[in-house]
């Protein structure tokens, strides 16, 4: 279930407090278990997600990032969800042009009752960045290479 | 900064998975942590004794505990490090246990989540300000929405301890499903002698408003000042003029009127009072039926009106109710047996659900309580019962249990013998459960004294022969088929929330399961509490409960708002937007995403700039994460805390451009 | 009379009530024309128009916040003034609009490209479809299709939007706009894509010419690529903070950006900063067909939604 010790890879989740977090914590209380790669960062409301809090995270490392807020119509401040939505689906189309594989960036809905849903979400998105390895980093080999590159005259 | 952390065992649940001391060695590298250590139990008395001796001790600026989940014990460490004279908000909690160790086995992984975790949360103290609640009054009336049992007791229990209560009732009368119980279990007394002097009470009670006939169109605000618009429906009767008498139902000539109290068993006037104790007892027209509404004929009603209340233009009319806090009681609805095409599907008129058999059974119904089958009129000989009816079945999916449909089935069983001494009960069902004070007797009474005879096994088919029907099922005990002949079948039908039960959670903001049922803030310890703060529930709409559970659950609703409402000023949670004017360029979207209006321009030197409404911001954040420049921050979750935690997970090698 | 001297006439006779009218007058040398602020009617005689005005003046508006302005547009121009009002950075009565029809613009990029240089031009005149330059002693002509901007091919506004005054006679065509480009650098597998942004964030000076000629970036001194509280960037010269800065840039200007192309025509290394809006508007324009800068009581779609997104499928997550 879980990779094994040193071949996790890192996942970063941003949860609503009052919809997915609590989802995530109705998980953990039915023993649901779920891979461990996934770290989870709680935010008050889905539309409190500034996409550049995505993209930080991807640009700094992160090998996927997964987004979870409440159900349309059933935010806890009414609104934010929906923001959110229209926000976080124009960043997973702008990923097609920065070279970074659009599937390491999902975005969902799972409310409070939702443990079992949670746990299939998890393993989910674990499988699939799992599928995608590590996300390419930028090495100084890399660097060197661009240089030079770029020392070329075009 | 000087941080503390404690890493809590919590028993074996997060020790069992988790080298708690090897965390508390990990995180203790951080720099900014000045003491780290593990502990039994953070929350116990002695754990919380240990964080305020190390916060003394160590002169600690925050505190970190990775223990479970901050929707449970946040405001418990909040208040132990205020104890010890630090600012509340400058405590961060980490989630090892729902989220580390009871979703992973492995112990290794587990620390090096447990470690992030913890880590991230350090990450996030060193950016945490300290943060003062400001105080706000409370308007302390309560709205109670649904008048059934749950919402009777609720609002009595407020209006006793001298509130002002508004009770919205979305039928012409209070009394719900209750009211149109014949008998209750296990005692078998009359409901109406035990609910009709509560609903008398509800009426001449000074402190309660009583709309009939309405329903919440939207709420505004927040705890102790809520706005709720309330839609009284036309009734096409002035109800201040209306005195009840009953004239205009005698004498109305439109007699095909749905009778909606009696379950469709029967027809009703057009215009109606919809029982004899029926609170407020007044007139209404249901203008699809009424002869002047649709043809402008008859009139006999307003003719005859000693009072002249009929009103055959009336309209909607919107009120505005201010109050404090808000109690949901909207109860259930009955599962839609039809959809069982097995069982008839609705086209046999003697399969009948248990509550229509309730209306036939009660001596003010339609049969005045003698026993008859819907289609000839004749006394059953043989009645059946199929419990279950929408109840553990996951292929309608309904896999949860009613939790009341054995006994009242029992008690249905108990009632014919007693109307019919000839009759014969039959009852198929798959397990009884009767775990309450008096209950299993009773339904032992039902089988040994009452002769009903059970069988445990699903019913696979019910069909008409003759002018009677065979009822087919399993007996899994004796293991074989059995059919039974009956003359009418009882289907004890399965509770599921109310229709429009989720439409009103979305306006009251509080979550709902995927069955409609409201979610609780905690499923053992905040029952009657929602996340939404200043809404509560009582009765069935947070799960099928009884008659006593929902009488509980409404006097518990009851006191968590008397005891809301025994400060006069509440405090409200620092955890708003705010604006750096310096920053802010006037430009208004903050404004227009905000979803409270919570967000005003004000000028400040000739510019411009947004300004929060400090009591009206809920502290979602949107302002926030649309706010180009980062003017407006929604403290305690600022753009600098969440990137001190994302950057806490993701430090990548730096490579410069001079490599 | 040419739409030049209309157009100083028509400045003139506004310039007693206005502090200031923006346009354009020649630069440093024939082929370069740089921003005229004009005060006074000697200012108006030194106005020039022709494909060689490339810069949108609008970048200028909001540090004239307070004054009465006026300003000189092309119609990709008046694209900005129409969103900046429309996000009430500006107010609609200090602001007169002259607004000009426009066939097109020149990139000095290309011209250097097919010059091998832009030393020593003495002279730059354009002729119907020709622009004739000499420079270093030898004349050159070129063809304007072969030294448009990018941006000019896909026009579809050639008239201003938005104008108190109009001179000239509208442009009647209007192009497509396909997003071709955006279609061909997406159709780059993410590793290509990846390494090309890469070698652009390289060359990458952190000199924020990009963000400095952008009109939509009104956030001056308290850009949030230099701010501490919120700290959202570090001052570190690495390749990963410029292209979260370009990232910044883009998603900030979701649902703003004009495409008035300023960014990329400031970028003294040549990086495709484009590129990054366009993909943002070609899928707002698909999710909720909108197009910044057309009207100014428009309800700018990531300030708004809908219950029901028709176009927003969340992929069965």
């Amino acid at each position: 279930m879980s990779a094994a010790p040193g071949n996790e890879l890192r996942i970063i989740g941003f949860l609503c407090n009052w919809c997915s977090y609590g989802g995530a914590d109705t998980a953990g209380v039915g023993r649901m278990t779920q891979p461990t790669d996934l770290r989870i960062i709680r935010v008050p409301c889905s539309g409190r997600i500034d996409p550049l809090f995505v993209l930080k995270a991807l640009v700094n490392g992160a090998d996927g990032v997964l987004v979870s807020g409440c159900h349309p119509r059933d935010c806890h401040y009414a609104e934010g969800n929906f923001y959110a939505r229209r926000r976080l689906e124009v960043l997973k189309r702008f990923l097609q042009v920065l070279g970074i594989d659009e599937r390491r960036f999902e975005y969902t809905w799972v409310s409070a009752s939702e443990g079992q849903r949670w746990q299939e979400v998890v393993q989910k998105f674990t499988e699939r960045i799992h599928e995608l390895g590590p996300a390419p980093k930028i090495t100084p080999d890399q660097m060197a290479m661009a240089e030079t590159m770029a020392a070329q005259p075009r | 900064m000087k941080i503390g952390v404690f890493i809590c065992h919590c028993g074996s649940n997060i020790a069992g998975t988790v080298d708690v001391a090897k965390v508390a060695e990990e995180v203790g590298k951080l720099p900014d942590v000045a003491y780290s250590t593990d502990t039994m139990y953070a929350c116990s008395e002695p754990g919380q004794e240990g964080i305020i001796q190390a916060i003394k001790d160590h002169n600690l600026d925050g505190v970190v505990v990775a223990s479970c989940t901050p929707r449970m014990h946040e405001p418990t460490f909040r208040r132990t490090v205020e104890r010890a004279g630090l600012n509340r908000y400058m405590f961060e909690m980490a989630n090892i246990r729902e989220h580390v160790s009871w979703i992973g086995k492995d112990k290794e992984s587990n620390t090096q989540k447990a470690v992030d975790l913890a880590s991230i949360a350090v990450a996030k103290l060193t950016q945490d300000r300290p943060l003062i609640a400001k105080k706000f009054g409370v308007n302390k009336r309560v709205m109670v929405i649904g008048g059934g049992v749950a919402g009777i007791q609720a609002a009595l229990d407020c209006a006793d301890g001298g509130l002002e209560v508004v009770l919205v009732e979305k039928t012409a009368t209070i009394g719900g499903k209750m009211a149109k119980l014949d008998k209750t279990f296990p005692t078998v007394d009359c409901s109406s002698c035990i609910l009709g002097p509560k609903m008398v009470d509800v009426a001449q009670h000074p402190n309660i408003t009583l709309y009939a006939n309405a329903e919440v169109d939207s709420v505004k605000g927040y705890v102790g000042n809520f706005e709720v618009a309330v839609k009284k429906k036309a009734t096409y009767v002035d109800w201040t003029a209306c005195t009840g008498c009953g004239l205009c139902t005698e004498k109305c000539p439109s007699k095909k009127a749905t009778d909606y109290f009696n379950e469709k068993i029967a027809t009703t006037t057009a215009i109606s009072i919809a029982f004899p104790q029926a609170i407020p007892k007044k007139a209404s027209i249901d203008p699809e039926y009424c002869i002047k509404i649709t043809k402008d004929k008859c009139g006999v009603c307003e003719k005859l009106c000693p009072t002249k209340a009929i009103r055959y233009d009336m309209q909607d009319e919107t009120v505005i109710e201010p109050v404090g806090a808000i109690i949901a009681a909207t109860g259930y609805d009955l599962f839609d047996y039809t959809r069982y095409g097995e069982y008839g599907g609705g086209r046999y008129p003697d399969v009948i659900t248990s509550l229509q058999y309730e209306r036939i059974l009660s001596a003010s119904g339609p049969m005045a309580g003698h026993i008859k089958r819907p289609s000839d009129g004749k006394e059953p000989k043989n009645v059946v019962f199929v419990q279950c009816v929408g109840s553990r079945d996951k292929s309608v999916d309904r896999p949860y249990c009613s939790g009341f449909c054995c006994m009242y089935t029992a008690k249905q069983a108990i009632q014919t013998k007693d109307h019919l001494p000839d009759s014969q009960t039959y009852v198929f069902y798959m397990d009884i459960r009767a775990p309450g004070k008096m209950y299993d007797e009773f339904t032992r009474r039902a089988m040994e004294e009452y002769g009903a005879r059970y069988i445990r096994g699903r019913v696979a088919m019910i069909y008409p022969k003759g002018d009677k029907y065979i009822v087919r099922g399993a007996d899994t005990l004796a293991g074989t088929q059995v059919e039974v002949e009956a003359d009418l079948v009882v289907l004890a039908v399965g509770a599921e929330a109310a229709k429009g039960a989720s439409n009103l959670a979305e306006k009251l903001r509080i979550s709902y399961d995927k069955y409609g049922f409201y979610m609780e803030s905690h499923v053992k310890l905040r029952p009657v509490e929602t996340n939404t703060a200043g809404v509560f529930l009582a009765g069935s709409c947070q799960g099928p409960k009884d008659i006593p559970s929902s009488v509980a659950q409404g006097s518990a609703a009851a006191s968590k708002v008397l005891g809301l409402f025994s400060k006069d000023e509440l405090e409200s949670d620092p955890q708003v937007a705010s604006v750096d004017i310096k920053r802010c360029v006037g430009c208004g979207k903050c404004i227009e995403t905000c979803p409270f209006g919570a967000i005003e321009e004000t000028d400040f030197r000739g510019e411009p700039k947004a300004n929060v409404i400090e009591t009206v911001c809920q502290g979602c954040g949107v302002c926030t994460s649309t706010c180009p420049q980062g003017a407006i921050q929604l403290q305690h979750f600022t753009d600098n805390q969440i990137l001190a935690e994302v950057n806490a997970l993701c430090q990548q090698p730096l490579v410069t451009s001079f490599e | 009379m040419e739409l030049l001297d209309q157009l100083k006439e028509k400045i003139k006779e506004r310039l007693p009530e206005l502090d200031v009218v923006i346009g354009w007058e020649q630069g440093f040398d024939p082929l370069h024309a740089t921003p005229l602020f004009m005060r006074t009617e000697e200012d108006v005689d030194r106005l020039v128009f022709s494909p060689l005005c490339v810069h949108n003046l609008a970048s200028h508006l909001t540090g004239l916040k307070g004054k009465k302005v006026g300003i000189v547009v092309k119609g990709c121009d008046s694209r900005s003034v129409v969103e900046l009002l429309q996000e009430k950075l500006l107010v609609r009565e200090d602001v007169t609009v002259f607004g000009l029809p426009c066939t097109g613009v020149v990139s000095l990029k290309k011209i250097k490209h097919a010059l091998g240089g832009l030393d020593k031009v003495a002279s730059a005149e354009f002729n119907g479809n020709e622009l004739k330059v000499s420079a270093a002693g030898a004349a050159r002509v070129l063809p304007l299709n072969e030294i448009a901007a990018d941006k000019c091919g896909r026009c579809q506004y050639h008239n201003a939007l938005l104008s108190d005054v109009f001179v000239g006679a509208p442009v009647e065509a209007a192009a497509e706009d396909n997003y071709a480009d955006v279609e061909a650098f997406q159709a780059k597998s993410p590793q290509e894509q990846a390494a090309y942004w890469r070698d652009a964030m390289q060359r990458c000076l952190r000199c924020y010419a990009c963000r400095n000629a952008c009109p939509m970036c009104v956030c001056r001194d308290h850009c949030v690529a230099q701010s501490r509280e919120p700290h959202w960037m570090t001052q570190q010269d690495t390749v990963q903070e410029k292209w979260f800065f370009q990232m910044i840039h883009a998603l900030h200007l979701a649902g703003r950006c004009t495409e008035c192309g300023e960014c990329e025509r400031a970028c003294p290394v040549g990086i495709p900063l484009l590129l990054l809006k366009r993909k943002i508007n070609k899928e707002i324009k698909e999710l909720f067909d909108y197009q910044a800068g057309t009207k100014i009581d428009a309800t700018p779609p990531l300030l708004s939604f809908k219950v029901e997104e028709e176009n927003i499928n969340e992929r069965g997550w």
